[in-house]
């Protein structure tokens, strides 16, 4: 009868709705901390999508009874700023440690919404951290997060797919890079030295690495600037990579077709943060034992000058509950015990300790062929030169860049230049309707 | 909206003169109360947000100053921003072109299913039904999979006819992004159709073929008019969907490299885009009800039309 | 894209008559099948299965395999049990906590939903009471509102009354259903006879008994389709959670899934989960496909609805 199929959902409903009743008044309300305190009893929300933080969890509870840490992953990148902006504008559910990539920091500290973190002993710390990795996180006199892993720019060929062109050493600058690129190119009409789809971070790297500075900042007022020699030579190069063919600019990295493209071999190599060593494996498994890490080419020969790209931190927001018992966590998994159990699972931490271990330093990597990767991507790490800086307004900057080269690198007009200056054109109108001075 | 019927009792028969004034006053209040629920729903989730987001929409939000009263400034610039009227014209093409497409489709299925002439209809009619439940994040990979030129099925495809078609080159992206919509929801629109073809009384099937009418005439004076009415709301609701479109559009560039989707490709990415990443939420609030308002004004237009002519018969 | 039902009276329908005296006879209520029809027909159907048939196949592979093969092409190992032993044992089985989460929002806010549509739409139909027209007007216009733009007040509501990142948040949107109010109220108007309700209430009986024992069972077939509607626009409700919780503990499956993969596509430690995305999207689909084909038999009467409103 058809009234009996809806007679039969009443009972099921009130009984859903009795298990809801007693579901919120015990568990509900996740983001919100427990009772204050440092030392006392506290509970910890962390959000990160990072997985390695949770593996630090167990030794600083066990050192630190009492206090309860809850790792929760909220989304990625984007995602998790929007929901932290979120909760600080409505007032709850504001967690007490937070994940950011580096340039996301400026974008949080500077309209205040981050705790200082020298006001609870981090200033100690800056020798144990890598330069470049420190600068990230402090701005002015202030610090506003701990690095918590890095991304030297690192080269990961394959040399399967070199042997086949003929060529048994990684590229040691630039130009040896040109010349391998049209060799390897030759191989086939998918074989493709490197890809590039518009990648802003691996352009920025390249300028960086380069000696380009593009991006001043001091306090509010920001200048973006694209017309430095060392810039435009870095520009330039890759504008001719794009120009002769040299680049795939139909995949996408972190898509599944590039997972495959790497997996059989017809990307050669991939200029990215060190932190691919924890994820390739999976992405490319046919590839085992083929691909070798080594440092970004070098514009000079014999040169050892580095570059980053990506990497994060953690930093507590000012509306935190915990912010002592924060600080402890931070400081563990940053600084202190809860290091190692990390870096066992593969991550790779900017702290000066690790990266000298000769332990770190000499573990060969068997899907790297054996290589020893923590000592190159160490000897990467060190090489990272400093000065770079982020506009503050760098999520927004990213998100726009891809509308803007996109044209350039599917119709061939234009030039990586241009797309520069209009990006940069755009980000100064931007900035200062935000309240920036930029110019 | 009036009623249009061909058979039943009129909607909304008027109580009749000679009920007392305190009984209808009664009826009334109880009308409310029936109401009330939904009521009182209707004014938290959607009137007080939506109130506030007016308000919104007259504040800028700066990262160094915070929300600042701005008046109507987002809406003159939302007037004079070529990026959002990309969008619009693109949604505005986009629904042109797919929903009579995909409503014809719609049609034709129904009609088939109608017919009884087909075998396993049954199972006919679950299959082409289904996409519509499943999940955008699902289909968006499913499709990227089918659209592939590298490692898709359109490498396959091309290898075999020898040709080197690219589904997201950005000239053609739109046309995969309808492909997908259309896949995902002709079933839907045509159960719909079905079901009014379904209701059509027998006795004039039995008069057609008294008369000698064959099949194509009894589409024609019998079938098509029972769909009117369906259709006239089968535009309006597809084509307030297809104004909002926002899933595809931000799925896909993860997926697919440079394929022409911007971050204001559609209105409502645009304003999504504009709140989560632009931390513009003022800006994203004027655009959202600017839309709004527009798809309002054009369902409307559908609607008249649709009604005129409906009544012209 | 909410589209809608026709509503009707309940007249005649068409089925197929079965063959008098085991001769096939053609008639208008059983023409004979066109087998041409029939396999355009089955094109376009196996063009909607087609991505399913994906689903499948992938779910049957190992993520090593699912990133080396072609996709369409089974794997070498047999590893959908596997999988589905994964996706239920991953970060502590918080896959069955989404899962139980959907089954909540869905059942109670369809239930929910659907009941309050019907009132409403009974009262719009059948009561008076002043500011009908007006209140329908807002309603429906309410539709053509992009979820966007409420998203962020709605959370920012919630959060002063402290109800985000529970259940509520989630519940207490999905019962509103202005589409559904819109077909209770056209299909109301049809398919009740105002005649009986007078009659009911001359015998006594008050407003909502009547509307309870007499319209209730009249309006089960549209009852049953804006039911079955709302139970899929819940089951993949995706944007509004998102914004509403935090605690992954109240995700529901779309939530949960999306952030697998996620995972996926960004930079950094991500963990490859692809096959356990596309498992949990098979086990998403398939009470979808089972409450379709039991509620089909309803669908038959529910959507047998004719004349329209324009």
């Amino acid at each position: 009868m058809r009234l009996s199929s809806k007679a039969r959902l009443v009972p099921v409903a009130l009984v859903t709705a009795a298990a809801l009743v007693a579901c919120t008044s015990t568990g509900g309300g996740g983001g919100s901390a427990g009772s204050d305190g440092d030392g006392g009893s506290a509970k910890l929300t962390v959000w990160s999508w990072d997985g390695t933080v949770e593996l630090a969890v167990p030794g600083f509870e066990e050192a630190n009874p009492g206090t309860t840490v809850d790792v929760v992953n909220v989304g990625s990148s984007s995602d998790l700023y929007q929901s932290l902006d979120n909760a600080i504008q409505a007032g709850t559910g504001v967690p007490d440690l937070v994940m950011f990539e580096y340039f996301a920091v400026p974008y949080f500290a500077i309209p205040g919404k981050l705790t200082d973190l020298t006001t609870l002993g981090a200033g100690d710390l800056e020798d144990d951290f890598l330069p470049a990795a420190w600068n990230n996180v402090k701005l002015g006199e202030g610090v506003y997060a701990l690095p918590s892993d890095y991304g030297p720019a690192a080269m990961f060929w394959n040399s399967a797919t070199f042997a086949q062109a003929g060529i048994t050493e990684a590229p040691a600058t630039w130009d040896d890079y040109y010349e391998a690129a049209k060799k390897i190119r030759a191989l086939g009409p998918d074989h493709y030295i490197a890809q590039d789809t518009g990648d802003l971070f691996f352009l920025l790297s390249l300028i960086w690495q380069a000696g380009g500075r593009p991006f001043t900042v001091d306090g509010t007022s920001v200048k973006i600037d694209f017309s430095e020699p060392a810039t435009k030579k870095a520009v330039e190069f890759w504008q001719k990579m794009l120009d002769e063919d040299l680049l795939n600019t139909k995949v996408t990295a972190w898509s599944d077709d590039w997972n495959r493209t790497l997996n059989d071999g017809s990307l050669a190599t991939q200029n990215m943060g060190g932190w691919l060593t924890s994820t390739l494996p999976e992405r490319a498994p046919d590839a085992a034992g083929d691909f070798r890490v080594a440092l970004m080419p070098q514009w000079e020969a014999g040169q050892t000058v580095g570059a980053e790209n990506g990497g994060s931190s953690f930093g507590i927001p000012e509306a935190a509950q915990n912010k002592q018992a924060a600080y402890d966590f931070l400081e563990y998994f940053t600084h202190g015990d809860g290091l190692q159990p990390r870096v066992d699972a593969g991550a790779f931490v900017p702290s000066a300790k690790v990266l000298d271990d000769a332990a770190f330093r000499e573990v060969p990597n068997e899907y790297f062929g054996g290589q020893a990767t923590g000592a190159v991507l160490a000897e990467a790490s060190k090489a990272a030169a400093v000065g770079w800086q982020y506009p503050p307004f760098f999520e927004w900057a990213r998100s726009i860049y891809g509308d803007l080269a996109s044209p350039l690198y599917t119709s061939g007009q234009g030039s990586l230049a241009a797309v520069l200056e209009t990006w940069k054109q755009r980000c100064i109108a931007y900035g200062n309707e935000q309240g920036f001075e930029v110019s | 909206m009036a009623a249009l019927t061909h058979t039943g009792p009129v909607a909304g028969a008027p109580a009749p003169a000679s009920t007392p004034r305190r009984m209808r006053t009664r009826r009334r209040q109880i009308g409310w109360a029936f109401v009330a629920p939904f009521g009182a729903l209707f004014a938290l989730v959607f009137i007080v947000p939506i109130v506030y987001a007016a308000y919104l929409s007259l504040f800028q939000e700066r990262l160094v100053g915070g929300r600042v009263f701005a008046g109507l400034a987002n809406y003159t610039k939302l007037a004079a921003d070529p990026q959002f009227w990309d969008g619009f014209a693109r949604v505005v093409r986009f629904t042109l072109v797919q929903v009579p497409v995909m409503l014809l489709l719609a049609m034709a299925l129904a009609l088939a299913l109608d017919s009884m002439r087909l075998r396993g209809s049954k199972f006919l009619r679950i299959a082409i039904f289904l996409p519509y439940a499943v999940p955008a994040i699902v289909s968006t990979l499913m499709w990227g999979f089918m659209l592939g030129v590298r490692y898709g099925l359109f490498r396959n495809l091309n290898d075999w006819l020898g040709t080197s078609l690219d589904p997201f080159r950005p000239g053609a992206t739109l046309v995969s992004i309808g492909v997908m919509v259309t896949w995902a929801f002709t079933g839907y629109n045509m159960l719909i159709f079905y079901a009014a073809l379904r209701a059509v009384p027998h006795e004039l099937y039995e008069a057609a073929a008294i008369d000698g009418a064959n099949q194509w005439r009894v589409i024609r004076a019998i079938k098509l008019p029972a769909l009117r009415g369906s259709l006239v709301v089968t535009i309006i609701f597809s084509i307030i969907g297809t104004f909002q479109i926002f899933n595809e559009p931000q799925i896909l560039p993860s997926m697919v490299a440079n394929s022409g989707i911007t971050t204001y490709y559609t209105p409502n990415l645009y304003a999504y885009n504009l709140a989560f990443t632009g931390s513009q939420q003022g800006y994203a609030a004027a655009l959202a009800l600017v839309m709004a308002a527009m798809t309002i004004a054009i369902a409307y237009a559908v609607q008249i039309r649709g009604m005129k002519r409906a009544l012209q018969d | 894209m909410p589209s809608m039902a026709t509503t009707t009276s309940p007249t005649t329908r068409r089925t197929a008559t079965p063959a008098a005296r085991g001769r096939q006879r053609h008639t208008i209520a059983n023409p004979r099948k066109n087998g041409m029809l029939t396999f355009f027909t089955g094109l376009f159907a196996f063009y909607c299965l087609l991505p399913l048939i994906w689903l499948v196949i992938n779910s049957t592979k190992s993520q090593t395999e699912f990133v080396t093969t072609f996709g369409l092409v089974p794997g070498e190992r047999f590893a959908l049990f596997e999988n589905i032993a994964a996706v239920f044992t991953h970060d502590d089985g918080i896959f069955l906590r989404w899962l139980l989460n959907t089954l909540l929002y869905v059942v109670v806010g369809a239930t929910v939903s659907t009941f309050l549509a019907a009132l409403g739409g009974y009262a719009l139909a059948k009561l008076e009471f002043t500011g009908k027209r007006v209140f329908l007007f807002v309603v429906l216009g309410s539709i053509s509102v992009p979820g966007i733009a409420l998203a962020i007040p709605q959370f920012l509501l919630f959060a002063q009354v402290g109800l985000t990142n529970t259940p509520w948040a989630v519940l207490i949107p999905s019962f509103l259903n202005p589409f559904g109010l819109y077909l209770m109220w056209v299909f109301a108007a049809q398919a009740v006879p105002t005649g009986l309700l007078e009659a009911a209430k001359i015998d006594g009986a008050g407003e909502f008994r009547t509307f309870v024992q007499i319209a209730m069972p009249m309006l089960a077939p549209a009852t049953v389709t804006v039911l079955m509607f709302s139970f899929v626009a819940i089951w993949n409700n995706y944007f509004l959670p998102l914004i509403m919780l935090k605690d992954p503990a109240w995700y529901p499956l779309t939530i949960g899934i999306n952030q697998w993969n996620k995972l996926a596509t960004t930079a950094g430690n991500g963990e490859l989960l692809q096959n356990l995305v596309i498992t949990s999207s098979l086990l998403t689909i398939l009470p979808l496909i089972g409450a379709f084909v039991m509620l089909q038999r309803y669908w038959q009467s529910g959507l047998t609805l004719g004349a329209v409103k324009g």
